[in-house]
């Protein structure tokens, strides 16, 4: 039993921080087409901005990630002015659309390696404080992630439901025909998800980074299947499938941990059950398990 | 600035150029004939290279009967590959490869009693205590560089001796592609791949064209595998990072996804990036430490993508009509 909630918080945790990073990436495909292969690389960026803020500089811990959020979302949209517009502007194909994002996540990991450093890298905050509950071992860090991940939650998704520019997002998705003839602002639709996906991409990053306790440069892009694998299973497209993708994803990841699976799935393996779900949910079920419509396979 | 002149850094980039230009024909058979994005064709490269390590090593198999099993466990792996995920349209499918891919480095990441694990082929557990795989076709590309070193004295090198094995086996596959692609085989393909339903209408069976091309492309990743193996003589999971496709394909769209003939420049051009950003000694590269460098070669082919795919889609020799839109 104590396993049991052991791994269901864990997953919990995980599960809140793959929500996070999937709705950003799931925005981005429904406004603009695009997978974000990019989007492991600026959890990465973002962890790191918070660190050189809030270690290096010894700034405020919130104010840093506030900041990193802010870099984030800076540079996000740089990239649609000098890059995105002109590829969507040439009518680019799948093809050229992936591999420019792929591009961009190969040109960004330098970077952070040349400005930031390749050394192993822990936030300023205390990781050894645990509570005791039912047997289960629950890290004070964690707990504040999963409390402060699941605010962030809740604020994304009442924001796409209730903001006018979320409204707009969800309109244009659904048909960006009709939602620009009915005098949606599509430039401005496009910016806004980009900020948005910007800003989750450091936010999720940097609540990995805690939860991790240490980081390296890697640590984005190693974990980029498992948000597809999130994406895919909460409907590609659909921002509050993504959350739940993401929650449903984190347990699954967890759990697999557990005794009455094949005797328990080694923990070396987790990255291999996402990237089974992700496999299995495309074969059996590639609409997610939110899809109604009939995709064209 | 030596390094430049010396014949032994053109020669290991010539090397290198075959191998990866072996990969990238794969791929080009696979996207341009088919349409096919396969993002998971470094897996094919991992099996086949693995594969000859592990029967060497582990089970005193003759090098040349590995590469074949290696080979053919390369096409098992793109037919099971696309008898799984063929029929999924083609964004899902690209993400699907990958995912294919990395359990394939997962497989053999966390297989130490097979595979080594983390140290690789030096740690694949041998009955005679050695972990080296090429003795045999050593023998053979010392043989090669015997006969050369009467003409050309100590530039005679193995990098010479693959050289001169792998650059023929290359001219020969591109020409057998481009014959390929002259076929009534090919036509169909190319009519699948921008569109479904007009091939099917006249009675092909669309998915057996779309799996034929990816296990065909998957041999040549397979093939291009044990020539990796055999160049490196060392293998360590992460030598198939998905990294590694990415340098495939960006060969293949300098050279204009339908034009098979520009491939070889392209792959050249591929091996000098890899082979400058690995060896060349000059301002400013000299400031960099050799981790610093591997970083500036992602960077640099991050770098040539993003600015093909912006600025010339069609790469150097293709031409922009025959490009493939989906």
């Amino acid at each position: 039993m104590s396993d049991f909630i052991q791994y269901f918080f864990n997953g919990l945790v995980v599960g809140c921080i793959f929500a996070i990073a999937a709705v950003g990436i799931s925005l981005l495909y429904s406004v603009l087409r695009l997978v974000n292969f990019a989007a492991g690389d600026f959890l990465t960026l973002g962890a790191f901005i918070t660190y050189f803020l809030s270690v290096t500089l010894e700034l405020n811990f919130f104010f840093s990630i506030i900041m990193s959020m802010v870099a984030g979302m800076a540079i996000s949209w740089f990239l649609e002015l000098v890059l995105w517009r002109n590829l969507r502007r040439n009518k680019a194909g799948t093809l050229a659309l992936f591999l420019v994002a792929t591009g961009v996540a190969l040109m960004l990991r330098p970077i952070i390696q040349f400005v930031f450093g390749t050394e192993t890298r822990k936030f300023n905050v205390d990781i050894l404080k645990t509570y005791d509950f039912l047997g289960a071992r629950i890290p004070q860090t964690q707990l504040l992630v999963l409390l402060f991940a699941s605010a962030s939650i809740l604020t994304i998704a009442l924001f796409i439901a209730k903001a006018r520019i979320g409204k707009d997002m969800r309109a244009y998705a659904n048909n960006p025909g009709l939602a620009s003839v009915s005098g949606i602002n599509v430039d401005r639709v496009v910016i806004a998800t980009w900020l948005i996906s910007g800003a989750l991409g450091s936010l999720a990053g940097v609540f990995q980074g805690l939860v991790q306790g240490q980081f390296n440069n890697s640590m984005g892009e190693s974990l980029l299947l498992s948000f597809f694998a999130a994406v895919v299973l909460g409907t590609i497209g659909d921002a509050y499938g993504a959350l739940a993708g993401g929650l449903l994803l984190g347990l699954i990841m967890e759990l697999s941990q557990l005794g009455i699976f094949f005797g328990g799935i080694p923990s070396n393996y987790k990255p291999v059950v996402a990237f089974a779900t992700l496999v299995l949910v495309l074969l059996f079920k590639p609409e997610g398990i939110f899809g109604y419509r009939a995709r064209k396979v | 600035m030596e390094a430049f002149l010396q014949p032994g850094f053109w020669i290991f980039v010539l090397a290198l150029a075959g191998i990866y230009g072996i990969f990238s024909l794969g791929l080009q058979i696979q996207y341009g004939v088919g349409g096919i994005m396969n993002f998971g064709h470094v897996g094919m490269m991992a099996v086949s290279g693995y594969t000859i390590a592990v029967l060497v090593i582990k089970y005193q198999w003759s090098f040349w009967w590995a590469a074949l099993i290696g080979v053919i466990l390369a096409a098992f792996l793109g037919a099971l590959l696309g008898l799984t995920t063929l029929r999924l349209s083609g964004d899902y499918f690209a993400i699907a490869s990958i995912a294919f891919a990395e359990i394939v480095r997962y497989w053999i990441l966390n297989t130490d009693s097979i595979t080594g694990g983390t140290q690789g082929s030096l740690a694949i557990p041998s009955p005679n205590g050695f972990g080296g795989y090429t003795d045999q076709p050593d023998l053979f590309l010392t043989w090669i560089s015997d006969r050369l070193y009467p003409i050309i004295g100590d530039e005679a090198s193995r990098d010479l001796s693959m050289v001169l094995v792998v650059w023929p086996f290359f001219l020969l596959f591109i020409w057998i592609s481009s014959r390929l692609q002259q076929t009534s085989w090919a036509r169909v393909l190319r009519a699948t791949r921008e569109d479904d339903d007009v091939p099917r209408s006249l009675g092909k069976n669309v998915f057996r064209f779309r799996l034929q091309t990816l296990i065909i492309g998957s041999v040549f990743g397979g093939i291009a595998g044990v020539f990796w193996a055999l160049q490196f003589a060392l293998l360590a999971p992460e030598d198939f990072l998905r990294i590694v496709t990415f340098y495939g394909w960006m060969i293949l769209i300098l050279a204009g996804s339908t034009r098979v003939k520009g491939l070889f420049v392209a792959a050249i051009f591929f091996g000098f990036l890899y082979g400058a950003t690995r060896f060349l000694e000059f301002w400013p590269l000299s400031l960099l430490s050799s981790p610093e460098r591997a970083y500036l070669r992602v960077f640099l082919i991050g770098f040539v993508i993003v600015l093909l795919m912006v600025k010339r889609p069609q790469g150097l020799f293709g031409k922009r009509q025959e490009m493939v839109l989906e």
